[in-house]
């Protein structure tokens, strides 16, 4: 498989291959992104 | 405190590193170089993220539970450590639904293409969404509960949750299921094919890799909130001991 034959959107298959590495990429990404802006929000703590 | 935080800051920043590279490695074996299924065609190599990410939500629900266990343990003899434990539980209970949801999703979009149908209810794929459905429910009565008791709650609320993980585990076993039968540990005709296997491998040690670290980070975070929350509760009853009487 390349690059090109990836990004191919023109059979069912290869839409929904695509669709599942982006879920998998968007959703880790989207939660260590969601956890790194909170902790750069929260003061670090003087205790 | 402050000697300790600069190397761990750096083993994070490693941890960080590897978790990147293993998972690009995996990327690769993933997409370039396994051969085509051939009976599934291209559609087939979603089990290099499915299967690592179900498998690791099926990991951290028992993070949670142990967690848990340590919170009602600890809850009246020690409380700082109690609190330590439920920030663990928490964070375990969020990874959880991140893999599980990602699971459910490529799973579903695998099921389309493969079988013709977004879901089915077997055996696997319903006690799956009850799992998620259960850490949800744990997340919603932590962040809503007003009883005062949310903590001890949900910490009983995930014992009852980790019984729901051997079933997931095992159902693909005890039942006929529309789910395919277990390719590691099934009968006699199970197993991978030897030109899958790398690619399996790296992306199973590299979402088990991120895993660890962001529930580490998840973890940091819940304990920084919980220290921060005591040294206002601090600061407020200074402030009110300071107002003249």
């Amino acid at each position: 498989m390349t690059w090109h034959s990836f990004f191919n959107m023109s059979t069912m298959e290869h839409r929904h291959l695509l669709m599942a590495y982006a879920v998998v990429l968007l959703v880790q990404a989207g939660y260590f992104g969601w956890t790194a802006l909170n902790w750069f929000r929260l003061k670090r703590p003087r205790l | 405190m402050e000697q300790r935080t600069p190397s761990l800051r750096s083993v994070a920043w490693l941890w960080f590193g590897i978790a990147l590279a293993v998972l690009i490695v995996g990327f690769r074996q993933a997409i370039f170089l396994t051969p085509t299924d051939a009976a599934q065609g291209d559609v087939g190599r979603i089990i290099y993220y499915h299967v690592p990410s179900a498998m690791m939500g099926l990991v951290f629900p028992y993070v949670n539970f142990v967690a848990a266990l340590a919170y009602l343990y600890w809850r009246r003899r020690d409380p700082l450590r109690a609190l330590a434990a439920d920030a663990l539980a928490l964070a375990a209970a969020e990874v959880t639904v991140v893999f599980v949801s990602i699971g459910l999703l490529t799973g579903m979009l695998w099921g389309r293409a493969v079988w013709g149908i977004w879901w089915t209810w077997d055996a696997r794929l319903t006690t799956y969404l009850l799992l998620w459905l259960l850490y949800v429910s744990y997340l919603l009565l932590r962040r809503f509960s007003s009883t005062g008791e949310s903590h001890t709650l949900s910490a009983v609320l995930s014992v009852f949750a980790a019984v729901d993980v051997p079933i997931v585990y095992m159902s693909i076993r005890w039942w006929r299921t529309q789910h395919p039968a277990p390719v590691f540990g099934g009968d006699a005709n199970s197993g991978m094919d030897k030109s899958m296997l790398p690619a399996f491998f790296w992306n199973l040690a590299g979402w088990a890799i991120w895993g660890i670290f962001i529930l580490i980070f998840r973890f940091a975070l819940e304990r920084r909130r919980q220290i921060a929350e005591q040294e206002a509760a601090l600061q407020a009853i200074e402030a009110s001991l300071e107002i003249p009487q």
